[in-house]
């Protein structure tokens, strides 16, 4: 289906509606977000004498909303600039301005009957194979579709964002009877594309597969602990990180969700869900129902699971409920063996091997946990979903596990699950006990760098669809990694083209990080087409490896510090200055030493959730990797002849002095760490790296030479000096930065100036590089940059001293 | 020496800026308006006897730039005949050169001045548009001679303990006190009316034309109140008291005077209003410059003669809540005669028109409580204050 979405309009301005609406935006995508009048004027609408039919009152409900929507933090919007591309308007007004929109999204209040009266309405103004889809989490197609049209029934199905829908990755696509085919497949590959998605094909079954799962997995734990053998803060110790969940874990979570939210979802299921054969899990245990009457909802009402409580040394505590009394005390420190085990184990597999087989608390609670998961997911194939790993996926994309329950079955093997669940006396299903049955212990499989996935139907493996595009570095056969070191590998990825994977701790920049850099060049210039800098941890590289520096700067060893900063700056020389084209490919943390590795790279493929910075302040440094070379001579690119240079200068200076961090790659282009006109964004993390290849092959197909460093770098001397040091001055003197800042400020305006030079200058880069070499060293013997050094080693956050 | 009379005064009414009335009002024209309008009070008046025309302006460059005063003499008077001085002192520039002009007459070298000053904050910002510290300064730890000016009323509410509270009540006074006045029309007969043509895109992006004129004061604000100033956070400081609410507001306006020599009162046949008995200015640490009038003040009474307890009205600009009621407190005014009619808070502060400005208020009031001696003072940026005292007649 040859689909373009231009111009689309969403019908329901809540958290959801307008979520979405800022998400479409985000795309490049113009929007028509409607709602509702008001019925009555406000108290301050009728103060100012307005009208209930004016234009502002009508559309005070949609205002408010989306207002509030682009308030929230973290923001749904890519940029503030995106937020023109949404306009407003009201259900009477301006509904008949859906005719020339692409795609109708009703995300109104989840009642049968208003939607019907929507899609009435929608049906009136609708141009005939215009998509419209329900953004419902609850309600059956089946029910949506009565009295519809043929062509509205062909071009309808349920897309169900998660909330919030810029951050939430699961886009389930569920197609009534009489969907188009032709529709199906462009919502799913419309979701992965362009939305940035993980398209889900689910069934017309009560909430589908990600909230019936999630809400199994959180119901199953209320019971399990509702007599009272674990403490919150234990649970969540257990059901966070350690098994790959979110830090928020399982209480924490349902605090910030709401428990009457969740509740309404699990009382959802447990209605319509009468064949369950777990139903029973769906119902509230008691201390739940007490909660909802003490109204202990969590953050909306100040009390949960946790409450935050002020004592009397007048700092802010965080208490945790006791389940059993439903009082809250001090939280208790949580220390288990397994958990101990489980940290010392690099592979994940391994690491779920020892969680569940230990002698402890914790390994007694993960049995119980995933035999009572494995259990429940095995009979939801067929039920919701056809093939287990969309059951995976949806996990993954909408509740931020690092695996699904299959894929922790997996792990186990098959077999092992079985037993696990017999422990405590669940019977495996039929299929399963086939697959043990055929010695096949794995649901999933690598071949040939794709991953297949078993399918009980043909009780064969089947590769995984949607992978074609993509390159997946850790599914690499040892043969195509054609070099390492430790914490890197680089990996040729097809036609001449070769990845560099970082694999140290947060993927920070270390001596073996640059090794690797410099030695990826050197294969690279030999024999291949073109470098990629691509990963696939969460974050990109969160910075230079100060533990190292650290060392070094309270050794005093400053010779050596300063031959480490100089092999940091020449490798990153090197990355710019080579033959080959090298395309970086940041995402999530690209900071510091991180976001200086991309500002030499030839070009960048950037994710959408990129949060680039250079936040070397925070530590007490200057970016010393030619991070302030490098905005010196951005800088300079941008003077225009008669500008006001220190102007433009002030805002770089601003920057690095304040440690911005964009808070998408959009973002980063306004920061100029991204380059208009020069890199791009892609939407979909999965398939960067294949896209970044396929720019490194084009660039060199192009005719690649190799550049030629910049001679003619215009800095300011003392002509900007003096205004940066008197910015400076006035934010210490405004008490918005401490004595140490201004210090390590008038060190970032001396490199972006070139010194104090008497007038402007033109200026080579290796000359920018050796003031900024001597300005991070001279700061590694400051006391107050060791502390904050060490304090950022210790507690991950930066000190203002 | 001779004596030197002023014998019009008049002043826009004050604009926001840069979201105000006048920010389509080109600084040139605005004062060139304010000029005509003069002129056109004195009856049958020869424009070609002006002697010169002194302009005081804080930051003259831009749309204020290429000595401004120049131009506006022929914007305004349309003739070749009169030249044009452009003069800044800061703050008190519209003062200054009232000063110069009453120095010049009463020395003999002139005999008929047009002096004044005009600010538009709407086109040029207050640090101009090319701010250049020398570095071989600031690096000695001077950075302070370029600090904003907010930082140095955070200074000033430091060094001499002026509390929040305490500043936003006199804000809220200033607001109280001039919308008592701008209802009781008591800037009425001051005023040039200034009109202002707009041409602009409608919301349909249809070129539009539209003409408006204006004779209040924009910036007093009815709906004030000490709980909405006490919300505001603090704009200079992270830890400050200072907030937009008890700063003066930035603002657009002109005004100027007449200053003749006896014998052109004589041959034009008009009343005088003032005449400047004694103008002082003087230095203290850039970094408390809100305190400037405290050493300026003292050295204008010597001057003249007289006592503090002589002057009977005191415009006494207001920069800043914090360094107001500082100079009150160290020169003991009597509040009862200090910005009777509010002032630059809720009134507004054009830079370097604001000198002229408050003369010619000053001027209207004390006429009309028939007192004899008024004083207009100010603090002035880099370390400086300005006093004027004047002789209404």
């Amino acid at each position: 289906m040859n689909k373009k979405i231009s111009k689309i309009a969403v019908l329901g301005s809540g958290i959801m509606g307008s979520g979405i609406a800022c998400h479409f935006a985000n795309i490049g995508v113009e929007v028509l977000l409607l709602d509702i009048c008001p019925k009555e004027l406000s108290d301050s609408e009728k103060n100012r004498n307005l009208s209930i039919d004016s234009k502002e009152v009508k559309n005070r409900i949609v205002n408010d909303m989306f207002n509030k929507c682009i308030k929230s933090k973290p923001s749904p919007i890519y940029n503030k600039k995106f937020i023109e591309r949404v306009t407003l308007g009201n259900f009477e007004d301006d509904i008949e301005k859906i005719s020339d929109v692409d795609w109708i999204i009703e995300v109104v209040v989840e009642k049968l009957e208003i939607k019907k009266t929507v899609f009435d309405l929608v049906e009136k103004y609708r141009t005939n194979g215009t998509l419209v889809t329900s953004n419902t989490s609850g309600i059956p197609i089946k029910l949506m579709n009565e009295g519809r049209s043929e062509d509205f029934k062909k071009n309808f199905a349920i897309t169900h964002f998660f909330n919030p829908p810029r951050y939430l990755n699961l886009f389930e696509v569920i197609p009534g009877p009489d969907c188009d085919k032709n529709v199906l497949d462009f919502l799913m590959e419309y979701g992965e594309k362009f939305l940035g998605k993980t398209s889900v094909l689910a069934k017309d079954t009560p909430a589908f597969i990600g909230n019936r799962i999630g809400t199994f997995g959180i119901q199953s734990l209320f019971h399990q602990v509702k007599n009272g053998e674990y403490t919150v803060e234990e649970v969540d110790k257990l059901t966070g990180t350690a098994i790959g969940r979110p830090k928020s874990a399982t209480f924490r979570t349902a605090d910030v969700v709401g428990l009457d939210t969740l509740c309404h979802v699990a009382n959802g299921i447990y209605e319509n869900c009468p064949d369950d054969e777990s139903r029973n899990v769906f119902k509230l245990p008691d201390f739940l129902k007490k909660m909802l009457d003490e109204k202990m909802l969590g953050s909306k009402t100040k009390k949960g699971f946790y409450k935050k409580v002020v004592g009397k040394d007048g700092k802010s505590k965080i208490l945790s409920l006791n389940l059993k009394t439903l009082e809250y005390n001090e939280q208790k420190k949580v220390n288990f063996e397994t958990l101990n085990a489980a940290r010392k184990v690099k592979s994940r597999a391994e690491k779920f091997k020892v969680l569940v087989s230990g002698d402890d608390k914790a390994s007694h609670f993960y049995r119980e946990v995933f035999a009572k998961m494995f259990a429940y997911v095995q009979h939801r194939v067929p039920e919701i979903s056809d093939d287990l790993h969309s059951i995976d996926s949806a996990l993954r994309a909408g509740f931020g596990w690092k695996e699904g329950p299959f894929e922790i079955w997996n792990y186990l093997g098959v077999k092992e699950g079985v037993d696990l669940m017999k422990r405590f006396d669940f019977e495996p299903a039929e299929w399963i006990t086939e697959m043990v049955s055929n010695n096949i212990n794995n649901f999933y499989k690598t071949n040939n760098g794709l991953t297949e996935c078993y399918d009980k139907n043909t009780k064969s493996y089947l590769k995984i669809p949607g992978q074609d595009g993509f390159i997946i570095l850790k599914n690499s056969t040892d043969e195509k990694v054609i070099w390492s070191n430790k914490e890197a590998r680089l990996i040729d990825i097809g036609d001449d083209i070769l990845n560099l994977e970082f694999g140290s701790k947060m993927n920070s920049i270390n001596q073996n990080i640059i090794q690797a850099l410099d030695k990826s060049i050197d294969l690279a210039e030999s024999s291949y087409k073109g470098l990629v800098l691509g990963n696939e941890s969460p974050h990109f590289s969160a910075g230079a490896d100060i533990s190292v520096i650290f060392l070094a700067a309270v050794e005093q060893e400053y010779d050596e510090l300063n031959y480490f900063m100089k092999m940091f700056q020449n490798t990153m020389m090197k990355l710019r200055y080579s033959s080959i084209p090298v395309i970086g490919a940041p995402h999530g943390y690209t900071l510091g030493g991180g976001c200086e590795v991309c500002l030499h790279c030839d070009k960048l493929i950037a994710y959408s959730e990129t949060y680039i910075g250079l936040v070397e302040v925070g530590v007490g440094l200057v970016p010393g990797g030619g991070g302030l070379k490098e905005m010196a001579l951005r800088a300079s690119e941008t003077f225009r002849p008669n500008d006001v240079e220190v102007n433009l200068l002030q805002e770089y200076f601003i920057n690095i002095g304040m440690a911005k961090t964009a808070t998408s790659a959009y973002e980063g282009f306004d920061l100029d760490y991204l380059v208009k006109g020069r890199d791009n964004v892609v939407m979909n993390k999965k398939n960067q790296i294949s896209i970044a290849k396929n720019v490194a092959i084009n660039m060199y197909d192009m005719g690649y030479t190799k550049p030629i460093p910049k001679r003619n770098i215009k800095v300011l001397g003392k002509q900007g000096l003096g205004m940066l040091y008197v910015g400076a001055d006035s934010m210490l003197a405004g008490g918005y930065i401490s004595e140490h800042d201004k210090k390590i400020a008038n060190k970032i305006a001396n490199v972006l100036c070139g010194g104090e030079l008497s007038q402007a200058t033109l200026v080579s880069e290796q000359y920018l590089l050796d003031l900024e070499r001597e300005a991070f060293l001279s700061l590694c013997g400051e006391k107050k940059t060791l502390e904050r050094i060490q304090y950022m080693l210790k507690n991950g956050k930066p000190l203002r001293n | 020496m001779k004596e030197a009379y002023v014998i019009k005064a008049y002043r826009t009414a004050v604009g926001k800026a840069p979201r105000g009335f006048f920010k389509f009002k080109r600084p040139d024209e605005l004062a060139a308006e304010t000029i005509e309008y003069l002129i056109s009070q004195i009856h049958d008046f020869d424009k070609t006897l002006i002697d010169d025309l002194i302009v005081g302006n804080a930051m003259p460059e831009a749309e204020q730039g290429f000595n401004v005063a120049r131009l506006i003499s022929l914007m305004g008077l349309k003739v070749d005949d009169v030249p044009g001085v452009t003069v800044n002192r800061f703050c008190a520039s519209g003062l200054e050169t009232i000063a110069i002009a009453a120095a010049k007459i009463k020395s003999g070298m002139s005999d008929c001045i047009i002096a004044g000053g005009v600010e538009s904050m709407s086109y040029i910002p207050m640090t101009g548009f090319k701010p250049v510290p020398n570095y071989n300064t600031v690096s000695k730890g001077k950075e302070d001679y370029y600090w904003g000016m907010g930082l140095t009323a955070e200074e000033v509410a430091n060094q001499f303990k002026v509390g929040r509270e305490e500043q936003d009540i006199f804000a809220y006074e200033s607001h109280k006190k001039a919308i008592k006045a701008l209802e009781n029309n008591k800037f009425d007969s001051q005023i040039a009316p200034i009109t202002v043509n707009e041409v602009y895109l409608d919301e349909n992006l249809n070129k539009n034309e539209r003409q408006n004129t204006f004779k209040k004061d924009q910036g007093p604000r009815e709906d004030t109140s000490l709980e909405a100033l006490g919300k505001l956070r603090p704009v200079f400081s992270a830890t400050g008291s200072v907030t937009a609410g008890n700063s003066s507001q930035m603002s657009d306006g002109a005004a100027f005077v007449m200053i003749v020599s006896e014998e052109m009162l004589k041959k034009l046949n008009v009343d005088p209003i003032a005449k400047l008995v004694s103008y002082s200015v003087a230095g203290l640490p850039p970094k408390i410059m809100g305190m400037g009038p405290v050493k300026a003040v003292p050295k204008s009474l010597k001057q003249a003669g007289l006592k503090m307890n002589d002057i009977q009205l005191i415009e006494l600009n207001e920069a800043f809540a914090s360094q107001s009621i500082a100079v009150i407190n160290e020169l003991k005014l009597d509040k009862d005669i200090v910005n009777v009619n509010g002032g630059a808070i809720a009134l507004g502060h054009p830079l370097g028109c604001s000198g002229a400005k408050l003369s010619v208020q000053l001027f209207n009031e004390m006429k009309q409580r028939k007192l004899k001696y008024g004083m207009v003072t100010m603090c002035v940026g880099t370390g400086q204050g300005a006093a004027g005292i004047f002789e209404i007649l």
